[in-house]
């Protein structure tokens, strides 16, 4: 296990959309690092650019202004495919899983593009899928076990950060609390730096750090 | 990571069993029309290669009746006596040393020869068959009833006009005029050739009124020396022609020629008819006329032409050249019909892989490892379309390509009988004119063991259906398989335009 401190650093991050004439800033001049090791929750009111954020920050989409390293590596210098690649995994509410996989052929594909080999099943029972599961179709599992296996996956890609939007929005409380323990043991025991947009209050009272995003500024 | 492409292509085609059936579908029937188009045009190419070389064409020398005409109008207005010109005209005519100066000139042009050897003969104290209507006997000239003087043939010899049959001597039995159409068949005995000397074929009603059988002595006496030469009978013929002459026999020219004058005999050198030449290609007959021109330029003073006739060839080169066009139209349609469908088919897959795509993304694939899995799952089914059509491509092109060409020769065969009276005639309605060419149906004619031509030969008289001889060659299949492969190339370049535009945000989190 990695013990080694990495840090992201967010510098000066705006963003804006342009809606006709008129430009709405949903992020002004954020700055913030996350530590790896620990647990963070991001709230806010919906459109308050929560998702922009977390898009930014996992490369799926394109800087405006400001910039974003890991360590010393700078987002502005390699691509947004690389730095997905290298750096970042994300959890979606809807899993995002591909339906004519079995959840053990989904968590190998992570370690697909960078030629890597891995036992699915070792990820797999470290989020409570027995191999008997992993060998299923995932539409064949429930919404806790589709989000185990989407947790699997970002575990089996290696990336120092685990970006999670809204993970626990379609699990009843019980998959809630035991997905959590999962991102818990993410950051602390994995040392992954671990950033969680919720609207979930028990999920951010889990978290090491609440950060609230308000009017395009995070504090 | 290709490997790992691959591994995934290869999960999608077999978890996605529907799209994959119908994808394989559609690339079968792809690719049996596109091989069917290639092996039907390989077909075709062989076929006029086949057909050149077989059907090569015939140059023959004849008389030029324009010049003739010309040289007789010329006369006439110079104050010339139509009587005086007609006793005096002369048939313009080949002699046998120039034939075959010719034939053995031009080898690389000549492929065979033939020349007709006509002469007369009495025949003692057998009966002759009475001549039905105009055209009897050729004895004493061209066309000419017995015992009237041909063209060119001089009244006043009277040992003509005792002559009572008339000996056509050919080369071999292949080259009887009336062979080819069948209008002459063997119906007893055997055909000669040209060491069949003193054989003779005589006609069935002849035979029959003389009560002569295969094996009998026919004794003809020369009308010249008066000398006795006895034939054996080899064969007899019947002919079903209505204006056949029954009294013409029929032995090969060596024996011909004991039935022509002691000078003419004694000299070597004696005119010869219907002189052929069949050319090795027909594309080689032109410049082979060219050169007779140039080389025996007493041909044309002596009021003779040299020829051209490929019709045979022409007749044949048609209805296959028909089809090797509609296979090329056939594989445009198919290669454009099928680039069209498998994009559009790629299209809405790509659409409704939208989301797998993202998830990729977002896992660090890039946008051309996503556009390499989907060219491998298409071109994994698209080998398996291939393959299978490899199978049944064949039969497909066979039944295909000899329906084209049936409906093509149908259509020839109708536009001959409206143009020319009946299948396979000249214009006029009379039977073909080609002379001694007429040479399937020949047991000994070199091509008679090549049955393409004689379906070539046939086809060209109208009378029995050309069959292509269809068989995939390696080169056929290689093709399909390009063919095959660039197609999927094309129809990706739409679906990869579009990955390439993907934006792996408004994808993930569009969905939410």
């Amino acid at each position: 296990m990695s013990t080694k401190k990495n840090i992201l650093t967010i510098e000066n991050l705006s963003y804006s959309y342009q809606n006709g004439e008129h430009t709405q800033k949903v992020l002004d001049d954020v700055n913030i690092k996350f530590e790896s090791g620990k647990i963070y929750a991001i709230v806010g009111e919906s459109g308050s650019g929560k998702t922009t954020f977390l898009s930014l920050i996992s490369a799926l989409d394109k800087l405006q202004e400001g910039d974003i390293k890991f360590n010393s590596k700078s987002l502005k210098k390699i691509t947004g495919q690389e730095f997905r690649l290298k750096y970042v995994n994300i959890v979606f509410q809807s899993y995002n899983l591909i339906k004519y996989m079995t959840a053990a052929e989904n968590v190998e594909v992570a370690s697909d593009f960078d030629n890597r080999k891995v036992d699915p099943n070792k990820y797999l029972e470290k989020v409570g899928i027995n191999p008997e599961e992993g060998k299923r179709l995932v539409g064949k599992l429930s919404g806790g076990q589709q989000q185990r296996v989407a947790i699997a996956r970002a575990l089996a890609s290696n990336s120092p950060i685990i970006m999670a939007d809204e993970p626990t929005g379609n699990l009843d409380e019980d998959t809630e609390e035991k997905i959590i323990e999962i991102f818990r043991d993410l950051a602390h025991k994995d040392n992954k730096i671990v950033i969680i947009v919720t609207h979930s209050r028990r999920v951010a009272e889990k978290a090491d750090k609440v950060l609230t995003l308000r009017r395009g500024k995070l504090s | 990571m290709f490997k790992n492409m691959l591994k995934r292509s290869w999960l999608s085609i077999k978890r996605k069993l529907g799209r994959t059936i119908i994808l394989t579908l559609i690339f079968f029937m792809m690719a049996n029309l596109v091989l069917a188009a290639f092996i039907i045009k390989s077909a075709v190419s062989a076929q006029m290669d086949y057909a050149k070389s077989t059907l090569g064409g015939t140059v023959s020398i004849q008389a030029d009746m324009d010049k003739i005409r010309e040289n007789q109008e010329a006369e006439m207005k110079n104050g010339g006596n139509p009587g005086e010109m007609f006793k005096n005209m002369s048939r313009p005519s080949v002699d046998v040393k120039t034939a075959n100066e010719i034939a053995t000139s031009y080898t690389d042009y000549v492929k065979d020869y033939s020349y007709e050897v006509t002469s007369s003969a009495n025949s003692n104290n057998l009966e002759t068959v009475e001549t039905k209507g105009f055209g009897g006997k050729m004895a004493g000239g061209m066309g000419g009833m017995p015992g009237m003087p041909g063209f060119g043939q001089d009244s006043s010899d009277d040992s003509t006009l005792d002559a009572d049959i008339t000996i056509s001597g050919v080369n071999a039995y292949a080259y009887i005029d009336g062979v080819e159409n069948e209008t002459i068949t063997i119906k007893d005995g055997t055909y000669f050739d040209e060491d069949s000397t003193d054989s003779v074929m005589v006609s069935y009603e002849f035979a029959e009124l003389n009560s002569l059988k295969v094996g009998d002595t026919l004794k003809l006496k020369n009308i010249y020396t008066e000398k006795e030469v006895p034939l054996t009978i080899i064969g007899i013929y019947d002919s079903s022609e209505e204006r056949a002459d029954a009294n013409t026999v029929y032995v090969n020219t060596e024996t011909a020629a004991k039935f022509l004058s002691s000078d003419e005999y004694n000299s070597g050198n004696y005119d010869v008819d219907n002189v052929n030449f069949y050319m090795t290609s027909s594309d080689n007959a032109e410049e082979f006329v060219n050169k007779i021109n140039e080389e025996f330029s007493e041909l044309a003073e002596n009021n003779l032409k040299v020829a051209v006739d490929t019709s045979e060839y022409d007749s044949i080169s048609g209805s296959i050249d028909s089809v090797g066009s509609f296979a090329n139209t056939i594989l445009i349609i198919v290669i454009i019909a099928a680039v069209i469908i498998i994009t559009l088919i790629v299209t809405i897959n790509v659409k409704d892989r939208r989301y797998e795509i993202g998830v990729l993304m977002s896992l660090g694939a890039s946008k051309k490892n996503i556009i390499g899995q989907i060219i491998a799952e298409l071109l994994i089914v698209g080998t398996l379309g291939f393959t299978l059509a490899s199978v049944t491509g064949t039969v497909f092109a066979g039944t295909l390509g000899n329906m084209i060409l049936e409906g093509q020769t149908t259509s020839s065969n109708k536009q001959s009988e409206q143009n020319f009276g009946r299948p396979g005639a000249s214009m006029g309605g009379m039977p073909s004119q080609k002379g001694n060419n007429s040479r399937s149906g020949a047991p000994e004619f070199p091509g008679d063991d090549m049955p393409n031509m004689k379906q070539a030969m046939q086809a060209g008289r109208g009378e029995e259906k050309i069959e292509l001889n269809i068989n995939a060659e390696p080169i056929d299949y290689l093709l399909l398989f390009v063919t095959g492969y660039l197609v999927i190339i094309l129809a990706l370049i739409l679906p990869s335009v579009s990955i390439m535009h993907y934006q792996p945000k408004e994808i993930l989190t569009g969905k939410e």
